[in-house]
């Protein structure tokens, strides 16, 4: 239907002024909540400052950074953060949406009950983080009072002896990444799954006709039909892989030995351990830089598949 | 994403925006955003409005209301404090006091967090943190306010503790004991003998044999529990004075380097982390009350648990001597005024009522429970059946008496109180993370030097974190 405009430029004018208007709330929760903070993230870096203190902050131009990133004594624990967050996204990120997408293959059916299996499999994300960390600390608690160590005990009728999984470096840093993988791919299997649904079934009735195997289905009708929504998947759960921190703050505060330290919770400790604002500051200015890039770059690469799709 | 402390960043926290309203078409976009704009700086500005002085502010009508903030611990301890505010509000019409609590292992950090003017009027303050809080202009001092009575009535280690530069920051209802609590029927049982007061104390190394021989008679394999479940300020107050009994100080003349990571500390943390396959996780806090140890390191509050649930099998034991004597650790919460507020005599008035001998002897050992802490008034320890020399934790009082002061730690002096400098929080945070890096295993020297650096890093930073006046 064509509405004729009462003329194209007056009403060019009435709808960039009610866009604007209606962008304002928006607009203004992000200069409070984001650009400010920022702004002055980047003034607090450069200054001396203890947190709630009655004192006012100090000078310290960019001493803070120098010591983040080149003296031994502060850098050694900020580049561990830096590599144990990056094995975790590196881990995570095909992990948990491989999992997630065989599930929602597994639940793209329409069988009797479908919506109670996939209400289970949602279940884990509606648990805040802190509550599924303290729960899976429990599971993994050393010695016979483990929940896992005493099932593994049982299944292995005692060849398997009691372990601390998050006492040891080895091992505490899979630890984390199971119990987030555990509590975050149901959200993940819930997008695919409709990305799954939005494919025609038509395609895959021509397909059969033509006598194509469920593999060659799967790889020629189904990936493609979901690469929209697996670029969309890969991007947020990377950005969120990065914000790693209430798993380790409650299961390991950082350990053992700087094995699950992430740059996040180097900044929460720095500012609230030690109260050093001026350094938490440092921190997540840096961080946000590195994962500015890393955003950008995804988007990039992953911009031009879908130019071609 | 989580929370950050009970009130968030200061002056943020005030300057939130809910959603703004907006009427369609009739005001110009541009200037309702300037002036949006112009009300948010201005919300901003207002809420960060400037910091405040350490000086002592006119103590105020004496009358009205205060704000109480407390440590939230043991339960016995909890009820104590509410039925005593609620007593001190019902006893008089003057001053109305309203309770808050915050939970203890995040005491230190919340009181950190929160600036001046939104502290409560009262504040229940750890000890060693003190001068880091009057230094921020949290607390001020008190010689005026609090009566001379309840002043003299102190006993010397909490006066010891709470004054600074010669003026009174704090009275106190408590002071604590740190010791080694041990089951007699599994110490037997392993033909363990061990020590009946600081007399006889263990060695090092006699204590190391010990934790083998329980734990080889233990179907668990683990002989001790050393509370690796507790956060917070734990393994600082349980385990600095080995720096001391090691024969080291954690800083002298200003500098940590050359002393934390002196060659006896480094030593005496070898040993301790060799007891790493004795020591029960804990994770259920109860491996001493469920038999699963023979022993356990940790402080007074446990006493009334333990004691319930051991009877006449507990036993009491001073920790063991790393060279140079059995120390333990000394100094506790207590209670101060936050003088910037202004309501400085009627917060005094309080801290009258809590320093009372039969509150202070409720709150260690009355009839709701208590908490085994050692009585922190003269006439309330002289008293106490817990502390008197035929009872159970008479060695917690013997350590206080012979308590290092704040000279030397020499080696017959027992109970030593931790660095009392503004800068603090910084020792303790550092001091505990490489403590327990060392622990997991960790090079004890190269934890320790990095745990001095980052101490004389950050005093300098801080111009030595010197105390005005």
């Amino acid at each position: 239907m064509l509405l004729r405009p009462k003329t194209p430029v007056a009403s060019v004018q009435q709808d960039t002024g009610a866009a604007v208007v209606m962008v304002i709330p928006a607009f203004l929760g992000l200069l409070a909540f984001v650009a400010v903070p920022f702004l002055l993230a980047i003034f607090l870096s450069t200054q001396n400052l203890h947190f709630g203190s009655g004192l006012g902050p100090t000078w310290m131009g960019l001493e803070q950074y120098r010591r983040l990133l080149l003296d031994p004594l502060f850098s050694a624990d900020f580049y561990r953060a830096l590599i144990n967050n990056a094995t975790f996204a590196v881990v995570v990120v095909p992990a948990q949406t491989g999992l997630a997408l065989a599930i929602a293959l597994l639940l793209n059916r329409s069988l009797r009950g479908m919506p109670i299996f996939r209400t289970f499999f949602f279940m884990p994300v509606v648990f805040p983080m802190a509550l599924v960390s303290v729960i899976w600390k429990l599971i993994y608690a050393p010695d016979d009072v483990g929940m896992l160590n005493t099932v593994l005990k049982v299944v292995s009728f005692g060849h398997i002896q009691p372990h601390d999984f998050l006492g040891d470096p080895k091992t505490a840093m899979a630890a984390i990444i199971v119990t987030s993988i555990w509590s975050g791919v149901g959200f993940q299997m819930v997008i695919l799954l409709a990305g799954l649904q939005s494919i025609s079934g038509s395609l895959y009735e021509a397909a059969a006709i033509d006598k194509a195997g469920k593999w060659q289905q799967f790889w020629n009708i189904t990936m493609p039909g979901l690469r929209n929504t697996l670029v969309f998947v890969v991007m947020v759960t990377t950005i969120l892989s990065l914000r790693l921190f209430d798993q380790v703050y409650i299961m390991t505060r950082g350990g053992p030995l700087n094995a699950t330290t992430t740059v996040m919770y180097q900044a929460v400790t720095a500012a609230f351990d030690r109260g050093n604002i001026g350094n938490a500051a440092a921190i997540t200015v840096v961080f946000f830089v590195l994962v500015l890039a890393i955003a950008l770059i995804q988007r990039w690469f992953l911009r031009e598949e879908r130019e071609i799709a | 994403m989580g929370q950050f402390g009970p009130n968030g960043p200061g002056c943020f926290g005030q300057a939130q925006i809910g959603g703004t309203t907006t009427e369609v078409d009739n005001v110009k976009p541009g200037s309702r955003l300037a002036s949006t704009t112009a009300a948010f700086a201005l919300l901003l500005a207002v809420g960060c409005g400037g910091g405040t002085t350490n000086a002592t502010v006119n103590g105020g009508s004496g009358k009205g209301t205060i704000v109480v903030w407390a440590d939230q611990s043991q339960s016995g301890q909890d009820k104590a404090t509410q039925a005593e505010v609620a007593a001190f509000n019902a006893s008089q019409t003057d001053v109305k006091a309203v309770l808050k609590f915050i939970p203890d292992a995040d005491l230190d950090k919340t009181n950190q967090a929160t600036s001046p003017k939104e502290l409560g009027d009262v504040v229940q303050v750890d000890g060693p943190y003190m001068q880091a809080w009057i230094r921020e202009g949290k607390l001020g001092p008190i010689n005026g306010l609090v009566s001379a009575q309840t002043i003299q009535n102190q006993i010397p280690s909490v006066i010891a503790q709470d004054t600074v530069n010669g003026k009174l920051y704090m009275v106190a209802q408590i002071d604590s004991g740190l010791g080694i609590y041990g089951n007699k029927a599994l110490l037997g049982a392993a033909g363990i003998t061990y020590p009946t007061g600081l007399d006889n104390v263990w060695t090092a190394d006699q204590f190391t044999a010990d934790l083998a021989k329980l734990a080889a008679k233990n179907p668990s394999g683990k002989a001790l529990d050393l509370k690796l479940n507790y956060q917070g300020e734990w393994p600082t107050y349980g385990f600095l004075p080995i720096v001391y009994s090691a024969g080291s100080t954690v800083m002298t003349g200003g500098k940590a380097a050359g002393h934390l990571d002196s060659t006896q500390v480094v030593a005496a943390a070898k040993t301790f982390a060799s007891w790493k396959p004795y020591v029960d996780a804990n994770t259920d806090d109860s491996a001493f009350v469920k038999g699963r140890v023979a022993m356990s390191w940790v402080g007074h509050w446990v006493y009334p648990a333990y004691s319930k649930a051991l009877g006449s099998n507990l036993v009491v034991m001073p920790l063991p001597d790393f060279g140079n004597g059995t120390k333990t650790g000394q100094g506790s919460i207590a209670w101060g005024i936050n003088t910037s507020r202004g309501n400085g005599k009627a917060a005094a008035k309080l801290l009258d009522f809590f320093a009372n001998d039969a509150n202070v002897t409720d709150y260690t050992s009355g009839a709701v429970d208590g908490d085994g802490a050692v009585p922190a008034t003269k006439t309330a320890l002289a008293e106490s059946t817990l502390y008197a020399p035929s009872g159970p934790l008479y060695l917690f009082a013997q350590q206080l008496n012979k308590t290092c002061g704040s000279g030397p730690a020499t080696k017959d002096c027992v109970a030593v109180p931790r660095p009392q400098t503004p800068g603090y929080p910084v020792i303790s945070s550092d001091f505990s993370a490489a403590w327990f890096n060392i622990f997991n295993g960790a090079d004890p020297q190269a934890e320790l030097t990095k745990a001095a650096q980052l101490i004389d890093t950050d005093f300098q930073d801080n111009g030595g974190y010197q105390l005005s006046g």
